[in-house]
């Protein structure tokens, strides 16, 4: 098929002219089966319309800047292949749950306060000296946090959480996903600093296990589990004589 | 949907909308779920009522055997085996134990799960027609 062509439906909206976002179609050529929307998004900045916003960076599902919803759910844009939606138009916004900034940008200040808000480095209760040599783990002391440790902050599991559309004081999946990769790594003596933020009532306690953050990370973390074990953990410290232990 | 102004930067708010639960079929069955309880309550609510009723022992209690209410309560009981179902196979991503210093497997959680519900499910026939006979 010599000029195959996709329709592209994108969210556009000038905070300097418009009121609110409205949708603008762009018919681009889809020559390659291996063509993703962020190239589609690329060829109209390129070809037609140089005024379309939108994040990227990496192009190789690693950095997490084009998370957008594809047709009604959050995707890495770069990981998310036009063939899936040909022939039929393919709708592109920006993250649900999110303000816009312009066009498919949104304003990411809450998700990096909130990210910043429960330490996700290495506490230690005094730093052991460089010359003193490594903390030196076992496979089973990684395994315990290493899946929570592929978060790449692509933001689409707020995208994807109604508890957080209904309340954005929620601290959210990923923010309590990297909580929990810290306070299950062996290295690390900072679960006390970390309380304060994951069990509040806005913490774990406000999920009511959706579980959709889950099915949409695109790096297979579980955001999900990590929140309900978060919840069983504290009621364990809470409910337990030694459970209020570092 | 509302405009806002954020500092220098003007930022538009998208409210969330009243039908978001149909949005996706994950949030349907996930709102399904937690409607479920609903029913469950109003049916045990009810069946306070009867033992109430029932306070004075077999003589003079005739128990509910309308249509509606046969119907009203096979409807709560599939709620409540699809709340029990749902709510059970989440226990194994919630739930993780360790012996002789390696993880119990989510799916043997889940398995020892449902495998005390019937347990418990028939202690309680047990119980219901032995001492009720």
């Amino acid at each position: 098929m010599p000029d195959k062509k996709i329709t592209v439906r994108a969210t556009r909206f000038d905070p300097d002219k418009d009121e609110k976002p409205h949708v603008q179609s762009y018919e681009i050529p889809f020559p390659d089966d291996s063509m993703v929307v962020l190239d589609a998004l690329n060829y109209i900045k390129a070809h037609v319309d140089g005024s379309l916003s939108y994040r990227w960076s990496c192009r190789m599902g690693i950095c997490g800047s084009c998370g957008m919803m594809v047709d009604g759910v959050p995707k890495l844009t770069c990981n998310a292949f036009l063939r899936d939606y040909w022939p039929r138009p393919v709708t592109v916004e920006p993250l649900n749950n999110f303000p816009i900034v312009r066009d498919l940008v949104i304003d990411m200040d809450d998700f990096m306060h909130k990210l910043k808000s429960v330490k996700p480095w290495i506490i230690r209760k005094q730093e052991m000296p460089l010359g003193a040599g490594e903390h030196r783990q076992t496979n089973e002391q990684i395994d315990e946090f290493r899946q929570f440790s592929q978060c790449i902050n692509c933001m689409l599991c707020y995208a994807a959480c109604p508890v957080y559309g209904l309340d954005d004081k929620f601290l959210g999946p990923a923010a309590t996903a990297l909580a929990r990769r810290y306070n299950l790594d062996s290295r690390d003596q900072g679960l006390k600093q970390r309380l304060p933020m994951v069990a509040d009532p806005d913490g774990v306690w406000e999920c009511s296990f959706v579980g959709e953050c889950s099915v949409v990370c695109p790096k297979g973390v579980d955001p999900a589990k990590a929140i309900q074990q978060t919840k069983l953990d504290t009621t364990m410290r809470f409910v337990l004589p030694y459970g209020n232990r570092e | 949907m509302s405009a806002a102004t954020e500092g220098a930067t003007r930022v538009y708010r998208r409210p969330m909308p009243s039908g978001w639960w149909t949005r996706r079929a994950h949030y349907f069955w996930y709102i399904v779920r937690e409607f479920t309880a609903l029913p469950m309550a109003v049916w045990l609510l009810w069946f306070l009522v009867e033992i109430q009723r029932a306070q004075n022992g077999p003589k003079g209690y005739y128990p509910h055997s309308s249509t509606g209410f046969v119907i009203f309560s096979v409807i709560v009981l599939l709620f409540a085996l699809y709340h029990s179902v749902t709510f059970l196979s989440l226990a194994g991503v919630i739930l993780h134990f360790r012996v002789l210093d390696r993880p119990i497997p989510s799916r043997l959680i889940v398995l020892s799960q449902f495998g005390l519900w019937l347990v418990a499910s028939a202690v309680v026939a047990f119980v219901l027609v032995y001492f009720g006979r």
